[in-house]
């Protein structure tokens, strides 16, 4: 049943084979037996016409002759009755069979003499005992329909008909003119037959044109369907067949129109695209050239500050630190211009991530104003194998750690190492001025600050996290943040552990395990 | 006095890496085009050849590939691009090294040019083996049974890194501190490119090495001997 109903919503054609064939069913079935009922009519009303016809003239010779054996003998009288029921009983084999009963009538006068008697073949009691009183009480003829039993054990739909007769001197008779239905019944079962055999040849003829018709629609469709799935797919090229000038084939080329137009927008906006990509990728390359020399010539000057006076010598600090921020911009934006130009490229090896984050850690410091011996790592495990892009994660970290740092306000911060069966966590959570909910959904915006009137002063490009959240999930991963002001924050980044495969949860939750929600609130 | 040619079509740069490399103690010779490089390199052969990539007339993948021909001199390639396939095309056209614009800083380039003029392994003298191959580091000969197998000075280095502590499993990390001389731990990219075309001229088959053994998740080590 269910099938079905699915079978019917799923497919164009069961769905009209269904209706066609319920429909003509139904159709067929009221003609048919309406033809039946008119033909079975006409049928039994001609053979009754007959039979009544044929009774009354019987009864009236049965009554004519008994009139006129009026003072013959018993035994002529016996004879002139077998003589009549004789004469009324079929001779011929092909004549309907036809039999006699000739009764007396229960409450007529008591005689001596009998004068019942029928043909040989049927028996008496198969009159029908309401068309006896029928015939007992009413002059005229009576006829009625009703099973005749014969003696050799067969019986057959007849037509009874009967009336009385009087014997003079001999007492009141009923006389029934028994009309077998046997051809009849076998004329009417031959057209119910047909008519039955007709309607079910009609309904499957019906169903096979339907099924045909319906062909040359749903193919078309279903074709339409499956390109059109092809082309969501991304095979722009796919187009449909025109082979006729039918409304499927307007609708094909319709069809065909819109894939052309989509597919011209689609290779215009790649081209535009491409173009703009290429033009962030120039730019960037472009000034490095430049930015070398001038990173060089500025170290130069750097080394001889000490033989500046004061200001021309804080001027050629600032001047290097402003190159090396200027630097750092640009790699940030061109890494970002590859991610949106969606060709940043993993290139994932096997590496330890403890080994990792720990020597991220221990480089952290280097070179740079950030004090890496406030970070602590936490962690159960000696060693966590994953695949990943080494270059990627150690830039998500380095990335978290400033992040961190920047807001720890020189508190500690812990990094937490988990792995589970499919993945690998890692939480870097500060206790310092934290977010609050406005700032945790825009915290991986492009240049966006928590509070700008302190940030500026951190360094940092403003697109460390972004860039971060970027690098986690070209990996199939996560990067998640937690934060409540004055309570601190909890960035978890989740990596499967084969980069690319799907992950399955955070093995570290979002909200960190030091965070109470009630004494929060309290 | 050791001389470096620097091959860059950006006056400026190469006016600034001269004064930098004079300053600390090199010859410079400055090529403004890619295709009079190999001319100047024949006329008066440099210790070491500072590369750009992007040059007028032939492009310094090309000119890469040229001295490498005839020459197994250092060559250290300037990129203002960081994309992995330029990277890789430049280390297998031959250069030893590459270097990203901008540098870190002056320091880095030229520790990292000091790095490929120094015979790396000096405390290394002898003979040495990995796998089926003798290494002479004196004469600075690779060996398979009586046949002579060439190296690039880098590929040596590398070869010898590893043969020199047979037991020991590298990181890619200490082989770009080793061979390199990387201060920072940046990209490994290049051990792999290099351990490849190492790979493709000292094994039997470059795709089941018996020679530089990869270990899963950590690095490299040598083989052990036949």
């Amino acid at each position: 049943m269910k099938g079905i109903r699915q079978a019917l919503r799923q497919s164009l054609a069961v769905k009209v084979i269904l209706s066609t064939v319920l429909l003509s069913l139904g159709v067929i079935s009221l003609a048919g037996s309406a033809l039946n009922s008119r033909l079975s009519d006409g049928i039994r009303s001609v053979s009754l016409t007959s039979a009544i016809a044929e009774s009354r003239f019987t009864f009236f010779n049965a009554q004519y002759q008994m009139l006129l054996s009026q003072g013959k003998t018993l035994e002529e009288r016996k004879q002139i009755i077998a003589d009549l029921v004789l004469s009324a009983t079929t001779k011929g084999v092909n004549e309907a069979q036809r039999e006699m009963i000739f009764l007396k009538a229960p409450n007529g006068r008591k005689t001596e003499v009998s004068f019942e008697m029928s043909s040989s073949m049927i028996k008496v009691s198969s009159v029908p005992k309401d068309l006896r009183i029928k015939v007992q009480k009413n002059a005229e003829m009576q006829y009625q329909y009703g099973m005749a039993h014969y003696v050799n054990a067969v019986k057959g739909d007849s037509l009874f008909i009967g009336e009385r007769i009087n014997i003079p001197g001999g007492g009141r008779y009923e006389m029934y003119l028994v009309f077998s239905l046997k051809s009849q019944t076998g004329t009417l079962d031959l057209i119910r037959n047909s008519l039955f055999f007709t309607g079910l040849a009609l309904l499957i003829l019906l169903t096979m044109i339907t099924w045909l018709v319906l062909r040359q629609v749903v193919r078309p469709v279903r074709d339409a369907a499956r390109i059109a799935t092809q082309f969501t797919k991304g095979d722009f090229s796919q187009r449909m067949k025109v082979t006729s000038q039918d409304e499927i084939s307007t609708l094909a080329h319709s069809y065909n129109e819109m894939a052309f137009s989509i597919e011209q927008q689609i290779s215009r906006l790649e081209n535009l695209s491409r173009v703009q990509q290429r033009f962030v990728s120039d730019v960037t390359h472009e000034l490095r050239t430049p930015l070398t020399t001038l990173r060089m010539a500025s170290e130069v000057i750097y080394n001889q500050r000490e033989s500046f006076d004061p200001l021309v010598s804080r001027s050629s600090e600032l001047l290097a630190a402003q190159i090396d921020r200027f630097e750092k911009l640009l790699e940030d934006l061109l890494e970002v211009s590859r991610f949106d130009a969606e060709v940043a490229i993993l290139e994932p090896v096997d590496v330890d991530v403890i080994a990792l984050v720990n020597r991220c850690v221990r480089d952290f410091g280097l070179g740079e104003s950030h004090n890496n011996s406030l970070i602590k790592v936490v962690t159960t495990e000696s060693t966590i194998n994953i695949r990943a892009d080494v270059r990627r994660v150690e830039r998500i970290m380095r990335n978290l750690f400033a992040n961190a740092l920047d807001h720890a306000d020189g508190s500690k911060v812990v990094v937490t190492i988990l792995a589970t069966e499919t993945e690998v966590g890692i939480g870097v959570r500060d206790y310092g001025s934290g977010l609050d909910e406005s700032s945790l959904i825009r915290v991986f915006d492009r240049f966006w600050r928590a509070d700008p009137s302190r940030a500026r002063v951190r360094g940092g490009t403003g697109l460390g996290l972004s860039i971060a959240l970027e690098d986690a999930r070209l990996h199939n991963g996560e990067l998640d943040a937690w934060g409540r002001p004055n309570k601190g924050a909890h960035f978890v980044l989740t990596l499967p552990l084969i980069a690319g495969s799907s992950i399955q949860g955070r093995p570290i939750s979002i909200t960190p395990e030091d965070f109470h929600q009630e004494s929060f609130y309290l | 006095m050791t001389l470096v040619m620097v091959v860059d079509d950006d006056q400026d740069l190469a006016e600034m890496l001269g004064i930098v490399l004079t300053g600390s103690g090199f010859d410079v010779d400055l090529v403004s085009r890619g295709d009079e490089a190999l001319e100047v390199f024949r006329n008066n052969p440099p210790d070491l050849v500072l590369l750009d990539v992007m040059l007028p007339g032939i492009d310094g993948i090309e000119v890469c590939r040229l001295i490498r021909l005839e020459s197994m001199v250092p060559i250290v390639m300037l990129s203002a691009k960081g994309e992995t396939q330029d990277i890789v095309r430049g280390l297998e056209a031959g250069a030893d090294d590459y270097m990203q614009k901008p540098f870190r800083d002056k320091a880095e380039l030229i520790a990292r040019i000091r790095t490929r003029l120094r015979r790396t392994n000096a405390d290394v003298v002898g003979l040495l083996s990995i796998g089926d191959l003798s290494i002479d580091v004196t004469a600075h000969e690779v060996q398979r049974g009586s046949t002579l197998i060439q190296l690039t000075r880098l590929e040596f280095d590398l070869l010898v890194a590893l043969a020199k502590d047979p037991g020991r499993v590298f990181t890619r990390d200490a082989l770009l501190s080793e061979v390199w001389g990387y201060r920072h731990s940046t990209d490994t990219r290049l051990v792999n490119v290099h351990v490849q075309r190492l790979r493709s001229k000292v094994e039997h088959d470059p795709e089941h090495p018996e020679i530089v053994m990869t270990v899963r998740g950590v690095g490299y080590k040598a083989g052990g001997p036949a």
